[in-house]
């Protein structure tokens, strides 16, 4: 190997390790062999969390509020993308969410969504609801629809931005040549823009969703205490009192993280699809 | 007319992005909002952001261990996230692609996830709770973003310059610091940015690593929030916006300037 | 009767803040080539796109046809713009790229389908028909590109510098495309943009020059070459030879090389001459004298720099004639390829 390729494996190896032993603490902690509370090895950590009804559901609501927020961000970035490509303060306009903090987001989020927040006062003045309480409840619910819109608020920038560069490169070009080529408006969105679209956006909505997973501080602040959703479940884990369940919270971070390697080799086969027709 | 729909979008979308930030606004200037009033009663407005004592010390030394955090990460991440990129970009197409993978994935593994690990690790080491192992914990993602973008600056880069220059007869370091440097100023400076708006951002690690001793701002929002004083939070909400709306802006303005002159 | 092919009248076309081309007016019938040839920023691109909808006109009408299209939309003109560098859809295999025209057309999947196999062996790219796009080398894209503008049998098709940034073996290779693909008698109007003189006097059947916003001069390219209209024409030819001459009251014609008989008014004019047309034989000994200054190798042959009666021509030496710098040569000339150009040779 020459010294090129050293410096490459030395690169690649200090972005990897901190993971990687981030990765092997956690494995030893699981199994009962590190870490506070570490009692010699066992596989019982192990085998509750697996085994428990709550990491399960924990993880399916967790991916429903991303994959639903995700398929939301999907639709509007599309449209804006679309509607306002050429516009300047549409693309500055669609920047600034990507600008405050999650906590503030959440916050936000609460002022706006509670039950004695912003909408629901207005839902009073309307004559819609007598009482705070009467609001539907879209904050700490199970239906996590405060979530989701925190999540989407968040997201949306960030694919819109992703859409408008797609439909701002060649794609204009093609679209063109649809037009000279027989196609109608129509003809040419559906059967040019549309493809080119998910073809561009594909590796960022991997990776929005992805980020929406392992999310902490939005499920913190705007999630029901049931089911628990994973990023919260791993911390209270962490924290638990009876220092033996914590190679639990462990568990959970490897879990979380197996999640995460899937969607990046997804992503990654995806930018090799797109790769080759750069021009 | 197809304008005024465009039109009427915009204006959904202006109204959908400023909505929060002004409820922010508006509930970090009244003392109190009672329900079901919509704006805040008049004699509850408060023409300045004041703040209690103690309240104003809480944030103020969490601002202040924030924009500590985030220097330090920014700087070190940048010089790491460079280097790495460098080598990377020397050697063969495996170890770049080794490199960029682990870097995509560090960007997106959650933090929680990587939090209890490098907790038990600092833990170990003997840094767990400190601003040191808090720092070297935030540099996980922060050179894993900054090694991303530091691959894009060196895959624009026009290598014939370094080529030219090490004819001339200067040193591998020459090229560095008066070739490389000189011309990457701008781009140095979004990654500073970059890497601070990184750590910047950062709870889940930061309570994780820190042990709830180190209290960054975000931290402290999140207690705030919990304990129900909305007023407090919605400042400090906001104080905690102002420098990533600055730095995203610095941002966008230097890629604008660089798809210009590209 | 309506004439069949694309047809500019008086057409204006606005180019950016600047004037653009004004007052085109042309016709290229049906099966005919025809080149427009012009410095970068005379509006060329602009004038394809407007043909093809995709542009503004200041004035003027575009009939294709016989029809006036001005008020249609690209799709229903019948013109196929082709853009510089093939624009493949990256997300369809080859087949459904030529398939396109006529599945918007309502054809139905199959049937677009056996079509554009048939022209994909026309072009002789019908084993890449299942393949991605990005998997063709930049001469193959340019056959599918050309195949698919024929599905949609356009009876216009437009070219932009088809050739701009490519290397010359490919450059030689998408000019027999062109030739071989877009056949005279039933193909399309095609109508190419370039401003490299030598592949457009390759392809065309026809040159247009245009300079200045406006057509300077038409005709076949042997034509063109031989008797430029203008000094401007010849300088954007190329043609290296343009001599300062005068013309006397009774019609004779003195520069540096020759002195003869050309009728016309008398003043300053411009003689005009191709590198072949002046000749360096073997064991010439009249015709005006001159000083080699630098010997060429070209690729089309081999050219001679020489100072004749304070001029810098360039001629051609017969094949196994050796000539060395500073040697003293006679040129041959003959007086009936010279072309006068009523106009002054501007020292610019």
């Amino acid at each position: 190997m020459n010294r090129r390729d050293m410096a490459g494996l030395v690169a690649a190896s200090a972005v990897a390790s901190p993971v990687l032993i981030g990765a092997a603490y956690s494995t030893l902690a699981a199994l009962g062999l590190a870490g506070v509370g570490a009692q010699g090895f066992t596989l019982d950590r192990v085998i509750d969390t697996i085994g428990s009804a709550e990491t399960w559901r924990g993880v399916a609501w967790t991916v429903a509020t991303a994959g639903a927020a995700t398929v939301l961000a999907i639709g509007i970035a599309f449209l804006l993308a679309v509607r306002l490509r050429a516009s300047r303060m549409g693309q500055a306009a669609a920047m600034l969410p990507m600008a405050v903090p999650h906590v503030a987001a959440a916050l936000a989020a609460l002022l706006l969504l509670g039950q004695s927040g912003l909408l629901s006062r207005l839902s009073y003045g309307l004559g819609l609801t007598s009482v705070a309480g009467e609001f539907p409840a879209l904050v700490y619910d199970r239906t996590g629809i405060a979530l989701v819109l925190t999540f989407l608020w968040k997201e949306l920038p960030y694919l819109t931005l992703t859409a408008m560069a797609v439909l701002l490169s060649d794609t204009r070009e093609l679209e063109e040549v649809a037009r000279t080529l027989g196609a109608t408006p129509r003809q040419a969105f559906w059967r040019v823009t549309w493809p080119q679209l998910w073809r561009g956006t594909a590796p960022a909505i991997i990776a929005a969703f992805a980020f929406l997973v392992g999310q902490y501080e939005m499920p913190a602040l705007l999630a029901p205490s049931d089911p628990v959703p994973l990023s919260i479940l791993t911390f209270e884990r962490a924290s638990d009192p009876n220092l033996a369940r914590r190679g639990e919270a462990h568990v959970l971070g490897l879990l979380a993280l197996t999640i995460a390697a899937v969607l990046a080799i997804l992503h990654a086969r995806w930018l090799s699809r797109v790769e080759p027709d750069r021009r | 007319m197809n304008r005024w729909r465009d039109r009427a979008l915009f204006l959904a979308l202006l109204a959908w992005v400023l909505l929060p930030v002004a409820m922010l606004a508006v509930r970090a200037l009244a003392q109190s909002w009672r329900f079901p009033q919509i704006l805040p009663a008049a004699t509850d407005r408060l023409s300045a952001l004041t703040l209690s004592t103690a309240a104003g010390d809480r944030l103020a030394s969490a601002l202040a261990m924030s924009i500590t955090l985030a220097a330090a990460t920014g700087l070190i991440g940048t010089i790491l996230g460079f280097v790495i990129a460098r080598s990377a970009a020397g050697s063969s197409q495996l170890f770049r692609r080794l490199t960029l993978a682990a870097a995509f994935f560090t960007v997106i593994a959650p933090p929680i996830a990587l939090g209890v690990g490098l907790q038990v690790a600092m833990l170990g080491v003997g840094l767990g709770g400190t601003l040191v192992g808090v720092l070297l914990a935030h540099l996980v993602p922060a050179t894993g973003y900054l090694t991303l973008f530091a691959v894009g600056v060196f895959s624009s880069l026009d290598s014939s310059l370094e080529d030219e220059a090490r004819t001339l007869g200067a040193s591998g370091w020459q090229v560095v610091s008066r070739v490389l440097v000189p011309l990457l100023r701008r781009r140095l400076g979004e990654a500073l940015i970059l890497g601070g708006l990184v750590s910047w951002g950062q709870v889940a690690i930061t309570l994780l690593v820190g042990g709830g001793l180190v209290r960054t701002l975000p931290v402290e929002l999140m207690s705030i929030v919990q304990s129900g004083d909305d007023r407090v939070a919605a400042i400090a909400a906001l104080m905690l916006s102002v420098p990533p709306m600055l730095g995203i802006g610095l941002l966008t303005m230097g890629a604008r300037r660089t798809g210009a002159s590209v | 009767m309506t004439r069949s092919g694309l047809e500019l009248r008086h057409v204006r076309v606005p180019f950016g803040d600047k004037a653009g081309l004004d007052d085109v007016t042309l016709q290229v019938p049906r099966g005919e080539r025809v080149a427009l040839l012009g410095p970068s920023g005379v509006g060329k691109t602009s004038l394809l796109r407007a043909i093809a909808g995709l542009g503004v006109l200041s004035s003027g009408a575009v009939v294709v046809d016989g029809r006036d299209v001005g008020s249609l939309p690209p799709e229903r003109r019948g013109v196929v713009y082709m853009h510089q560098s093939p624009s493949l859809f990256p997300h369809v295999s080859v087949l459904d790229n030529v398939a396109f025209p006529l599945e918007v057309r309502g054809v139905t999947k199959r049937a677009a389908r056996a079509t554009a196999l048939e022209l994909l062996d026309r072009v002789r790219m019908g084993f890449a028909a299942a393949r991605p796009p990005s998997t063709l080398s930049g001469g193959q894209r340019h056959r599918v590109a050309l195949a698919r503008a024929l599905a949609a049998e356009p009876a216009v098709l437009l070219l932009d510098e088809p050739f701009a940034s490519l290397d010359p073996e490919l450059r030689a290779e998408v000019r027999e495309a062109v030739i071989e693909i877009l056949e005279h008698g039933n193909g399309p109007a095609v109508v190419l943009v370039t401003h490299d003189v030598d592949e457009a006097a390759g392809v065309a059947d026809r040159l247009v020059v245009l300079l200045e916003g406006r057509v300077a001069q038409v005709g076949l390219p042997a034509d063109l070459l031989a008797s430029p209209r203008s000094v401007a024409v010849a300088r954007f030819l190329g043609i290296p030879n343009l001599i300062r001459g005068m013309r006397d009251e009774r019609g004779v014609v003195s520069c540096a090389i020759a002195t003869f008989e050309r009728p016309g008014a008398a003043g300053p004019v411009a003689v005009v001459v191709s590198a072949g047309m002046l000749r360096i034989r073997a064991g010439q000994r009249d015709g005006p004298a001159g000083t080699v200054t630098a010997v060429l190798h070209r690729v089309a042959g081999v050219a001679v720099r020489c100072d004749v009666g304070g001029e810098s021509l360039l001629a051609v030496p017969e094949p196994g004639i050796d000539v060395a710098i500073g040697a003293t040569v006679h040129v041959a000339v003959d007086t009936r390829a010279l072309h006068v150009v009523d106009e002054p040779l501007d020292r610019g």
